[in-house]
């Protein structure tokens, strides 16, 4: 299925910015399941630089310098992604103790990458009350997807969507204490479940479809992936309590949010700063 | 136990040394036998002949050195940042030059492999595939810099400046116990212990051919300078400080004037179109190589560490686009844990093909199952350390720990084995160090350097060798108080004599372009200026005011009670509602405000407070003022810190005593501004700063001691003479009784009075004009305009019209004035900071979920 999403942000300065230096991974990642048909990053006012890279995880990435007085900085990507609808094929079986062991032991290239992502990461700490609650889904002897799928119910059951109700710095413990948060959150309380098991773990940045009864399509999202070793990586959305397939556009991925930031900058001046945000997933009538 | 006399055939002058050095240790003078070691023969004897007292008068003068050349270290979580003088011990660690060439081949060697290293670690990542390295290494170690892989350092070099930390064991042979990859510290300090040492022990030096430390510092300037991207034939380098708070400062600014470097903050450098910039008064000035004293997480805070502005936004990607290095490389902070010691004996075979020359101390990583089941077999012989440096992790000592910590330690280790590593208790060798009898033995670690050097490594024939705290102890710290030694290597050799005078200081400094003053110097010399004239303005009111407290003044002094009441409320300082009631009282407010004014460090615009901020803006100027200055700024910092005395008798005495002597030491100052310092930019905004501030104060006095002072218009006029330091001038040219309108135009008008508002407007215009100009085509900027408007109301104004009054008795044309004066002033401020000083803080875009 094809879909064309809009991703908007201003920032809207009190004081002037004279400069202003930002990172933007904004642009769809191409990997089996996703093809990115177009893509474009309008940012206004006009950059003195652009250039565009792939980062250490594989996303592409933009770098972009403005050297003008503003008091607005905007930037506007726009992606035609085709998804692979079908369901994700057989994902084998395999006790989560076997996983893990089998991953720290990494016998190939696909279980080498992915140990990366058994480590914390500077948003994801450890802490033993992850471990405790990831262990009410992950019972001994228990088969992997099986009991990440219930981990990821859990969260969703367990936690309140309230956008604004978190800051970006709140500590992931707090978070996890509060019960509440958005996307981001869910995501990192999962990780840092599944992590506190040793289990390889992924953040994934993208988005979902508007109007589709999801949580979190009004801003960019955010969810999971776990991998299975001798199946590759599956996906977990905790804020919604779905198998990504179809419907979610991935924009990158890594350990956590600050490795697939969407939206990085430093700005010099610019004193209070309000931000907006907009995104737009739409269906596009592809001919096929 | 041995004891030993060194004394030798000459006739001994002092006391004798007598040296017992502890048993079971290494000693690195003495042998076994109790017997000197050959190569402390020559410094042994001589140190004899020179005898207790003769060195002990010596080393007073070294320790004036230390002082003169403003050596310091800072310690940490020193709310007032205090620095502490370095600590030195004036003996040197003599070592042999045979053992010396075995360590600098087992250094070359190993900054060679640890290089190798972190160049197939930040690429291929072979040895972590092939497993000569456990992936841990990279995938837990916070030092890992992802937006670092793959990016290629010019020449294949991560390591420019490479540092080991040595220790002997008893039986005599050196183990390296830790690696310094990040940015290590300690080859200025090293130096400074070298001209400290070569100085005070003089002849000795000489006669026992030490090896000199000069040439490496030269050789590894030229190699940086080889490195440096864009072909520049004399490339632009800069020293990157995390500022004056970091504990090794002074070696930053010590070895930045050493090399010819301008020493920079992360805020004096910019970014644009991936290329960096230096941001001086003349503009943007291309910087071709970054030496970093900062470490690597925190040099960009767009693609590393956000939490943090110590570094320069968009670095990292001006480093991947080739357009500028930085020594070391980011992300050379990876090894900078005791990790890959574990590993350094099978990756040295596997990479160099050779067996390392100096092993390292025995490592065990937690990670791999064998050696943890040994360490938790042997957990009481080890130490076991963090593998990843971490906040709140430290190296723990199971040995001396309870029944229960061990096993708690042996749980945490078993729960996260690849975040622990156990190394064996290291066992230190001893030296002498002077003492208050004679020589006492102390534990040293020496820190042995090397550099790049365009076609290898080459080591520094030297070190800092730091000694341990306390007499027994095995802690070697500097940041905990521990000491520091010069290192001598004894080459036996006949070379020319090492002439300290020759170490190249000015030689180097001249041979670099000096870059155009960097615009964060010139703000913090603007507000050195303000700051100091606003300490002397305060000194001179209150010394003016204090008189009147006595009730003796009310007679020939002049300045009343009221007087100082009227002035001190007119300024602001002081509240209406303190000044009803009694005399007595109104003296007794006046009393405690004047002496708050001079005793109370936290009184805002007081003398203490103004005291504070000279020194927030003069610390990062270190390295640009002269050491009498700085001395100067001290003894006034000094003399106004100290607990005020018992009673308000004696404090008023004493504060009258405090401000007399503190006229003078800003004398001093303004003498040596006005002597030492050459007439470039840097010396213009100072003066600027200073010619601004006091138009400033004049201002404010002229309001208060005339346009609205109450009737008898005498005891005012005479307190502005007083303050402004013209009474003497006022009665040899006027030869009459006060009147206003002569007053005015000795402090308003009169251009050749240094005091007048005249005088500092027309020092104001040329300063100025001075300044560079940055656009031609931009017409006449703003501050040059203001400057000009300023003079020229003053120029015009008639005083005998300024003094007329009005019907309630005021002088409201000469209060219009002054007020416009004030605005005009504060625009003035405005504009010049927008164009030359604009430093604006950075912020981050916060996201929005």
């Amino acid at each position: 299925m094809v879909f064309e999403t809009t991703h908007t942000t201003h920032y809207l300065y009190q004081e002037p910015v004279v400069q202003c230096l930002s990172e933007a991974r904004l642009t769809p990642r191409l990997f089996t399941g996703q093809r990115v048909l177009a893509s474009r990053l309008q940012v206004h006012p006009e950059p003195a630089s652009m250039d565009e890279r792939v980062d250490y995880f594989g996303n592409r990435v933009h770098s972009f310098s403005i050297f003008r007085s503003h008091g607005r900085f905007t930037t506007v990507a726009t992606s035609v992604v085709d998804l692979d609808a079908r369901e994700p094929g057989g994902v084998p079986e395999i006790p989560w103790e076997q996983a893990r062991d089998e991953v720290a032991r990494q016998p190939d290239e696909a279980t080498q990458a992915a140990y990366e992502f058994t480590f914390e990461s500077p948003f994801v700490p450890p802490a033993p009350e992850f471990a405790d609650y990831a262990r009410l889904a992950f019972r001994p002897g228990r088969d992997l997807a099986e009991a990440a799928r219930e981990l990821c119910s859990r969260i969703h059951r367990d936690f309140t969507y309230l956008p604004k109700s978190t800051a970006i710095d709140m500590p992931l413990l707090e978070v996890f204490r509060r019960r509440c948060g958005v996307c981001q959150d869910f995501s990192h309380v999962m990780i840092a479940a599944l992590r506190s098991l040793r289990l390889p773990t992924r953040y994934v940045s993208g988005y979902i479809p508007s109007g589709a009864n999801f949580q979190g399509a009004e801003a960019s999202h955010a969810w999971v992936s776990v991998f299975v070793p001798g199946g590759g990586w599956l996906a977990f959305d905790p804020t919604n309590n779905v198998t990504p397939s179809g419907r979610h556009v991935t924009l990158g991925w890594g350990r956590d949010y600050g490795d697939v930031t969407p939206l990085k900058g430093i700005a010099l001046g610019g004193g209070h700063q309000t931000v907006e945000v907009e995104v737009r997933v739409q269906p596009l009538e592809a001919p096929r | 136990m041995v004891s030993e006399r060194i004394t030798t055939s000459s006739k001994p002058r002092g006391k004798p040394w007598r040296y017992t050095p502890h048993e079971g240790h290494w000693d690195e003078a003495m042998t076994a036998s109790g017997f000197p070691r050959r190569h402390w023969r020559g410094l042994l004897a001589a140190l004899g002949r020179m005898g207790v007292e003769q060195l002990n008068r010596r080393w007073r003068a070294g320790e004036q050195l230390i002082q003169a050349n403003g050596i310091t270290y800072n310690v940490y979580g020193d709310p007032q940042g205090k620095e502490r003088p370095w600590q030195m011990d004036p003996i040197p660690l003599a070592i042999d030059s045979a053992d010396w060439a075995h360590v600098e081949r087992a250094v070359v060697q190993r900054a060679t492999l640890l290089n190798s290293v972190l160049a197939d670690l930040y690429g291929p990542q072979r040895l972590i595939r092939e497993r000569h390295l456990p992936a841990e290494l990279l995938f837990a170690n916070p030092n890992f810099l992802r937006p670092c892989h793959g990016v290629m350092p010019p020449g294949g070099i991560y390591l420019h400046i490479y540092a080991a930390d040595l220790a002997r064991s008893p039986n005599g042979s050196w183990w390296v116990i830790s690696d310094r990859t990040q940015a290590p510290s300690g080859n200025g300090y090293a130096l400074e212990n070298r001209l400290v040492s070569a100085q005070t022990l003089g002849a000795v030096f000489n006669k026992c051919r030490v090896s000199e430390l000069s040439p490496f510092f030269e050789k590894a300037r030229d190699a940086l300078a080889a490195l440096a991207p864009n072909g520049h034939t004399n490339p632009r380098v800069v020293l990157l400080t995390p500022g004056p708070h970091n504990e090794t400062y002074f070696e930053h600014s010590f070895l930045a004037r050493h090399w010819g470097f301008p020493l920079v903050e992360g805020a004096d450098l910019t970014v644009r179109d991936n290329r960096v910039f230096l941001k001086t008064l003349a503009g943007l000035d291309p910087v071709d190589l970054i030496l970093r004293r900062l470490d690597d997480s925190f040099c960009d805070p767009l693609e590393l560490r956000g939490d943090s502005v110590l570094g320069v936004p968009g670095l990292l990607q001006a480093v991947r686009s080739g357009h500028v290095a930085v020594a070391n490389a980011l992300g050379s902070g990876l090894l900078e844990t005791s990790l890959p010691m574990a590993f350094l004996p099978v990756l040295s075979r596997h990479l160099l093909g050779s067996d390392l020359h100096l092993p390292s101390v025995a490592t065990w990583w937690c990670g791999h199952e064998e050696p943890r089941r040994y360490v938790l077999e042997h957990l009481t012989e080890l130490v076991i350390k963090p593998a990843f440096p971490r906040p709140g992790r430290n190296t723990e000592f199971p040995a001396v720990m309870t029944e229960e910590g061990r096993r708690q330690l042996a749980a945490r280790i078993v729960a996260q084995p690849e975040q622990y590593v156990a190394q064996e208790q290291v066992d230190l060798s001893t030296a002498p160090v002077r003492a208050s009898h004679g020589l006492a033995g102390r534990h040293v670690v020496l820190r042995v350097f090397s550099a790049w050097d365009g076609s290898g490594y080459t080591v520094m024939p030297g070190g800092l060798t730091r000694v341990s705290t306390e007499d027994r102890s095995l802690v070697v710290s500097m940041q905990l108080g521990g000491g520091s030694k010069d290192t001598w290597i004894i080459h036996g050799r006949r070379e020319r004599p090492a002439a300290f005078s020759s170490v190249p200081k000015a030689d180097l400094a001249a041979r670099a372009t000096p870059p155009a003053l960097p615009s964060r110097v010139a703000d913090n010399l603007f507000w050195l200026g303000r700051y100091a004239e606003r300490v002397e303005a305060t000194v001179r009111l209150v010394r003016a005011l204090l008189p009147g407290l006595s009730g003796e003044a009310d007679f020939g002094h002049g300045v009343s009670l009221e007087t100082g009441i009227h002035v001190l409320g007119g300024m602001g300082l002081l509240a209406p509602e303190l000044l009803s009631g009694s005399i007595g009282n109104q003296r007794w407010t006046l009393q405690r405000h004047l002496e708050a004014m001079v005793y109370d460090p936290a009184r805002a615009s007081g003398i203490g407070w103004n005291l504070k901020q000279i020194r927030r803006v003069t610390w990062p100027l270190k390295e640009r003022l002269s050491s009498d200055t700085w001395r100067v700024l001290q003894r006034l910092e000094a003399d106004f810190s100290g607990t005020p005395p018992v009673t308000a008798e004696s404090r008023l005495i004493g504060a009258m005593g405090l401000l007399d002597r503190s006229i003078l030491t800003l004398s001093a100052f303004a003498g040596l501004v006005m002597e030492n310092i050459t007439r470039g930019h840097g010396w213009r905004f100072l003066e600027i700063g200073r010619r601004m501030e006091r138009t400033l104060q004049m201002a404010e006095l002229l309001r208060v001691c005339v346009a609205q002072a109450p009737f008898p218009l005498e005891p005012h006029l005479e307190l502005l003479l007083q303050v402004a330091d013209s009474s003497i001038t006022y009665r040899s040219r006027y030869l009459t009784a006060l009147r206003t309108e002569y007053a005015l135009e000795l402090l308003l008008s009169d251009e050749g009075n240094p005091r007048s508002v005249g005088f500092q407007l027309a020092a104001l215009v040329q300063h100025i004009e001075n300044l560079p100009q940055s656009d031609s085509n931009s017409g006449t900027p703003i501050e040059n305009a203001l400057a000009a408007r300023l003079l020229a109301t003053v120029r015009e104004a008639n005083p005998d019209d300024l003094a007329a009054r009005d019907r309630e008795g005021g002088i409201s044309a000469l209060e219009d004035l002054l007020k416009q004066m004030k605005t005009d002033l504060y625009d003035f401020s405005d504009a010049l900071t927008a164009h030359f000083l604009s430093h604006l803080t950075p912020s981050r875009l916060t996201p929005r979920f």
